[in-house]
């Protein structure tokens, strides 16, 4: 299978454009054979939003930008960002991922951690989802995380349990720190959680981290490839913008459970137990 | 963490950022005001590097004596990068008035000096479809060291998350001539001025106080107990502290459901 990385620097409250963008580079994606292009978080709107967040939200099942997009996923799958507000919760803004194949809506992912603290504002605008969930994706069983979602691992355990072989994740996330190499200090917390993930859950991470700036703040790009057993199988540049498309064998999957067999003797249903526990009595 | 920066990282980051910035808002071109000074070399380097070298114009705006060792280093500074400079003596439009409202303070000519400045280069970024970069970097902006509407003010700064001694990092990579980065820094409010002497304390000093109250969050009593003067740190958390208004827009009285400044929130890239 062949993944498309689509790391690019949206403009921020400007559908329109980032529809343009969107369908440019998904048929940048099909001309380079890709079975799966990946766009960052709020690809659509821009990250910093604020107020905008009312002013750029849509359905995704009735749009008619978002079925533009849908129309032209033929032959492909593309994962999105977006502000989405259904109408059975109008009002609601919500930190959107979309899994789109073949003209088709599969799932989509409600981002449950919102940061809100320092440079970060999510809770004051965004409503909150409250679900990870595994679907059938057509190269095999897939989950969805943003940004902050992925730091979080109980989010990427029940990923893991529910048997996902590609873990996917949109990212915004700005860089921090320059004492240290080519790039951000804080872009190293993103690998080596993909490291991490990949390695302990057996699946591939697919990590997609926007450019650009807004509002001063640079966001780091470095998005990557971890295949099942932590091995770093592509990674893009850091702050350029970069179309990067790699090739996976998802075979490695298998291998990576035969070999290591933590799927199989994973045991869900005792953390669930001890979970219960913890929620329902937390000083014990 | 420390002061220590990777500079050739952080050149990439700044050069990126002013462009995006500038091409985001329809512009190609920056200007800057020149004072012959380490910030607006350094502000200068980033600009001609982001900007190419024809697309950035130095304003060199003394009072009076043009043929001062400052403006000899800012027209170096010129050269150096090959970018357009321009000289405006400031006197004509500081004179008279003092001759109408005179005074003894130094601070109040030097406030309005720095306020002329900043009139000359909104006019220039109008007449010259230029972008204003700020030279004000992180140490100036915590302790409140400038002039509120005078030389804070510009259209975009890409030195205000750098401390002093970063900056200096910075100049080194970057080659600013050797007379610019040997002179002790001055605000240039008048003759014989120097920030050291004026703040009361060193750069270096200063920068390592603020490191540990702002990015490490530390106490004045962490900074006492690991060796700094109590004295020293309460003046710096003071000058912090009395210079926020510097930082900020001021206040707006609320009345309505949806008032600027407090709940009419919008980014500032809004739709760029």
């Amino acid at each position: 299978m062949r993944v498309a990385l689509a790391q690019i620097a949206p403009r921020l409250g400007d559908v329109a454009r980032n529809l343009d963008l969107h369908l440019e580079y998904i048929d940048k994606a099909r001309r380079k054979k890709a079975d799966l292009i990946v766009f960052p978080e709020l690809s659509l709107t821009g990250y910093t939003l604020k107020d905008l967040a009312g002013e750029v939200a849509l359905d995704p099942a009735t749009d008619a930008r978002f079925r533009k997009i849908l129309a032209r996923a033929k032959g492909l799958s593309v994962v999105l960002g977006f502000m989405e507000e259904s109408p059975a919760e109008k009002g609601l803004f919500y930190n959107a991922a979309a899994f789109v194949s073949d003209g088709k809506l599969l799932h989509v992912h409600r981002k449950v951690y919102l940061p809100t603290n320092g440079l970060f504002e999510e809770a004051k605008f965004f409503a909150q989802g409250r679900e990870f969930r595994v679907f059938p994706a057509p190269f095999g069983r897939a989950g969805l995380m943003i940004c902050r979602d992925f730091l979080h691992y109980g989010a990427g355990y029940v990923l893991f349990a529910g048997g996902a072989d590609v873990i996917i994740v949109i990212s915004a996330a700005p860089g921090r720190g320059v004492g240290g190499g080519e790039a951000f200090g804080t872009s190293r917390m993103w690998e080596l959680m993909g490291e991490a993930m990949s390695y302990f859950s057996t699946a591939f991470v697919i990590y997609v981290n926007r450019v650009g700036v807004e509002d001063g703040v640079s966001f780091a790009g470095g998005s990557f490839i971890y295949g099942p057993g932590g091995r770093l199988l592509a990674r893009a540049a850091d702050i350029d913008p970069e179309l990067l498309v790699h090739s996976i064998d998802l075979r490695a999957v298998r291998e990576a459970r035969v070999h290591w067999l933590f799927k199989r003797d994973e045991k869900p249903e005792v953390v669930l137990r001890s979970l219960e526990r913890v929620v329902r009595v937390p000083e014990d | 963490m420390s002061l220590k920066i990777n500079p050739s990282f952080v050149e990439k980051v700044l050069t990126r950022f002013i462009r995006d910035e500038l091409s985001k808002h329809g512009f190609r071109k920056g200007v800057l005001g020149l004072s012959g000074g380490l910030d607006s070399a350094v502000c200068a380097a980033l600009a001609a590097r982001a900007l190419g070298p024809r697309n950035v114009l130095g304003l060199v705006m003394p009072y009076g004596s043009s043929s001062s060792a400052d403006v000899r280093d800012a027209g170096k500074v010129g050269r150096w990068l090959g970018i357009r400079t321009r000289t405006i003596d400031i006197a004509p439009q500081v004179d008279p008035y003092f001759d109408a409202h005179p005074t003894a303070s130094r601070v109040l000519r030097g406030n309005k000096m720095a306020r002329e400045r900043m009139s000359i280069l909104y006019d220039y970024s109008a007449r010259e479809k230029a972008l204003i970069l700020g030279t004000s970097n992180k140490t100036e902006l915590l302790i409140g060291y400038g002039t509120i509407h005078g030389d804070m003010a510009c259209a975009v700064n890409p030195m205000g998350d750098l401390y002093k001694t970063q900056v200096r990092q910075l100049a080194r990579h970057f080659g600013v001539p050797p007379s610019i980065l040997r002179k002790a820094p001055t605000a240039g409010l008048w003759a014989g001025q120097t920030d050291e002497q004026e703040i009361g304390l060193s750069y270096a000093e200063l920068d390592e106080i603020l490191e540990r109250l702002v990015e490490r969050r530390m106490t004045v009593r962490d900074l006492v107990e690991s060796g700094f003067r109590r004295k020293t740190v309460e003046r710096v958390t003071a000058m912090i502290r009395n210079s926020e208004f510097k930082r900020k827009l001021p206040p707006i009285a609320k009345l309505s459901p949806r008032s600027v400044g407090h709940d009419f929130l919008y980014p500032y890239d809004w739709g760029k």
